[in-house]
């Protein structure tokens, strides 16, 4: 085994030139493929941080007919005592209750349909950081009542302004319509565009008797101190409260959990593509180089080295070709998702396409160890495929009518 | 009593047998026994590589067999037959014979690992071998550091490690100046004494020819004469 060993290592070499440019291919596409992967990592984990810190927390609580028909009726009558029983939870990092309705804001400029969300200030600054999003204005005033935060979409398209005020209409538990006209106090924008479109937040003591359900609640949102024990905590929660529908984020917005799954395959069949380019450019190189080699390959059978052999000769040096490239390449790769993951991609230009997606226009790629053990295996996968079909072309070689050349 | 060590069979080539036959063996009986020195002369195109490529199991022929040791090569396929060559037979080829990312030693070494012989062994044979074909002070040059002369030297070394049956030889001095071929030739001689290996050749080289105990020629296919050169021309072309 040594001397094959030895054979291929030193073929390797036999056509530097070539040699090169197969291992600065496998660099490039290694590199390409792992800070594809990384980058569409950051995408997603940002996506999701986002909808989680900001939109969904981990865990939400409904009546079991809320999220059905989003009607005020479907109330947590007991939900403020539930609240102070989950926030003594040391799992919990924060958590708040809110009204949730669905209704229409209007101006002198025009309406819009919207989702009216009566919070609880303190606690929903510490649950969302609402208040960080506010780019004009202020947050809620704890003297003040009918105040409104508006997103900036929403300010621009109905044309309301800071101070002004905007009328909002919704039907209350009873189906009666009901209107309040509030004060913009604030503007906000989040990364989401679609969110900034269908959401105003308003005090929840401004909205509740109005609605019909005073000093309730319709949704209690929960964020954990770590995503880890989602699954406890959401088991835990449900023995407490066996007849309140207790969904985390993943269920809540199934689309994000979809995001992931899809996104986990997309980069790997970006992945699978590239490396098949890769492979079909080696198995290229390497047949060239069985077939430079007729003559000694026919030797070498002549001499009573055994196809077995021959076979296992041409696929070290196949792998040898690929796994000298690889080093380089996850070097580039890993120093590049270090550096960029530090201070992220700026893609600021193009803040509003990410924002309508719901992104953050700068990234910060990142890797697990899953993903890297996964591109390891798709490297060799992809070393063994380009080394067979030249190994089988080298077996084909007839020792007699090789040494005839 | 002599031993048979090549024994062919009726051998025949034919190429093209469903439109125009060609044979390039036709019906050849050839009998070589141990410690020969032979050469198979003629001229291009009479079947001297057709020949030697049947008697080392490099190639099929169209009817007849080739016995080597009473083994019949002929019926062996596959790794069975490669195993055979690799155990019984040595080469050495016209050019381009030696495995160019090898040094001279580990080239020499090289159907001694294949055949997974114990490192003190392949060693000891090895620089004896460099010590016959005086070239221990090449031990470490590859295949493009040395001359044209010395690369057939190291394959001749080659063929010989493991102490085959016999060494088959096409036309190993085609490629040599005069004196490189002299050379070549003094070593194989010297090997065919001292070690009483059977060497076979086919040749075009008159001087080849001159030093070769017996003499077949081949034409279309056939075997037109068998001899040994006269003892005048031994004295004159031997050393």
């Amino acid at each position: 085994m040594s001397v094959l060993t030895k054979i291929a290592r030193r073929n390797i070499w036999r056509s530097k030139k070539r040699s090169l440019i197969i291992m600065i291919a496998v660099s490039i596409g290694l590199w390409a493929g792992i800070f594809m992967i990384a980058f569409y990592n950051g995408m997603i984990e940002q996506r999701i941080n986002s909808a989680i810190t900001s939109e969904l927390s981990h865990i939400q609580l409904h009546h079991a007919m809320f999220r059905k028909e989003y009607e005020i009726k479907y109330e947590l009558p007991e939900g403020k005592k539930m609240l102070e029983m989950i926030s003594n939870d040391p799992d919990i990092k924060a958590s708040a209750g809110r009204i949730i309705i669905k209704g229409m804001i209007a101006s002198a400029s025009g309406s819009n349909g919207i989702t009216i969300n009566g919070v609880m200030p303190k606690e929903e600054h510490l649950l969302t950081k609402l208040p960080d999003k506010i780019i004009e204005g202020k947050y809620f005033d704890n003297h003040q009542t009918n105040e409104i935060l508006i997103s900036k979409k929403i300010s621009k398209k109905l044309k309301i302004n800071l101070n002004k005020k905007a009328i909002v209409t919704f039907q209350d538990k009873e189906g009666n319509l009901a209107s309040i006209a509030f004060r913009v106090c604030g503007i906000y924008k989040t990364i989401n565009g679609p969110y900034d479109d269908a959401n105003v937040f308003v005090k929840i003591n401004a909205i509740d008797s109005l609605a019909g359900i005073p000093n309730s609640l319709n949704e209690i949102a929960i964020l954990l101190q770590s995503n880890s024990t989602l699954d406890n905590n959401q088991k835990k929660l449900q023995q407490n409260f066996p007849n309140i529908e207790i969904k985390n984020w993943k269920e809540i917005a199934p689309e994000l959990g979809l995001t992931v799954s899809v996104g986990n395959q997309m980069a790997y069949i970006l992945m699978g593509i590239i490396l098949l380019a890769l492979a079909f450019g080696i198995i290229n190189t390497m047949m060239m180089s069985v077939l430079e080699r007729t003559w000694e390959i026919g030797m070498l059978l002549a001499l009573g080295m055994n196809k077995f052999k021959i076979f296992v000769m041409i696929v070290l040096e196949t792998i040898f070709l690929i796994l000298i490239g690889c080093p380089l390449g996850l070097l580039l790769a890993l120093t590049t998702i270090v550096v960029t993951n530090h201070r992220g991609i700026d893609f600021s230009k193009y803040t509003e396409v990410y924002s309508s997606f719901g992104y953050k226009s700068v990234i910060y790629p990142s890797l697990t160890m899953g993903q890297f053990g996964i591109i390891m295996l798709l490297v060799v996968f992809t070393a063994l495929f380009s080394a067979i079909f030249p190994a089988i072309r080298a077996l084909k070689i007839n020792p007699a009518e090789s040494l005839k050349k | 009593m002599k031993e048979t060590v090549i024994d062919a069979h009726n051998l025949s080539k034919i190429y093209d047998e469903k439109t125009i036959p060609v044979y390039a063996l036709n019906n050849v009986h050839l009998h070589i026994q141990r410690g020969e020195f032979t050469a198979i002369k003629g001229p291009s195109g009479s079947g001297k590589t057709t020949l030697l490529n049947m008697i080392g199991g490099l190639d099929n022929p169209s009817g007849g067999f080739v016995e080597i040791n009473d083994t019949n090569i002929t019926a062996l396929k596959g790794n069975r037959l490669i195993d055979f060559r690799l155990n019984n037979i040595g080469f050495v080829f016209q050019s381009y014979n030696l495995i160019p990312v090898l040094t001279a030693k580990e080239n020499i070494e090289f159907i001694m690992l294949l055949q997974n012989r114990p490192k003190e062994e392949r060693e000891k044979r090895v620089a004896e071998l460099l010590k016959q074909i005086g070239m221990e002070d090449k031990v470490d040059k590859r295949p493009v550091e040395l001359s044209g002369g010395q690369q057939q030297r190291v394959a001749v070394a080659r063929a010989l490690a493991p102490k085959p049956q016999f060494i088959l030889a096409d036309e190993p001095t085609a490629n040599l100046d005069s004196i490189a071929a002299e050379n070549l030739l003094d070593v194989m001689l010297k090997l065919n004494k001292e070690e009483n290996i059977t060497f076979v050749f086919s040749t075009h080289d008159q001087r080849v020819i001159n030093r070769a105990r017996r003499v077949i020629t081949l034409e279309d296919g056939k075997i037109v004469a068998d001899t040994a050169p006269t003892k005048i021309e031994h004295l004159l072309y031997e050393k």
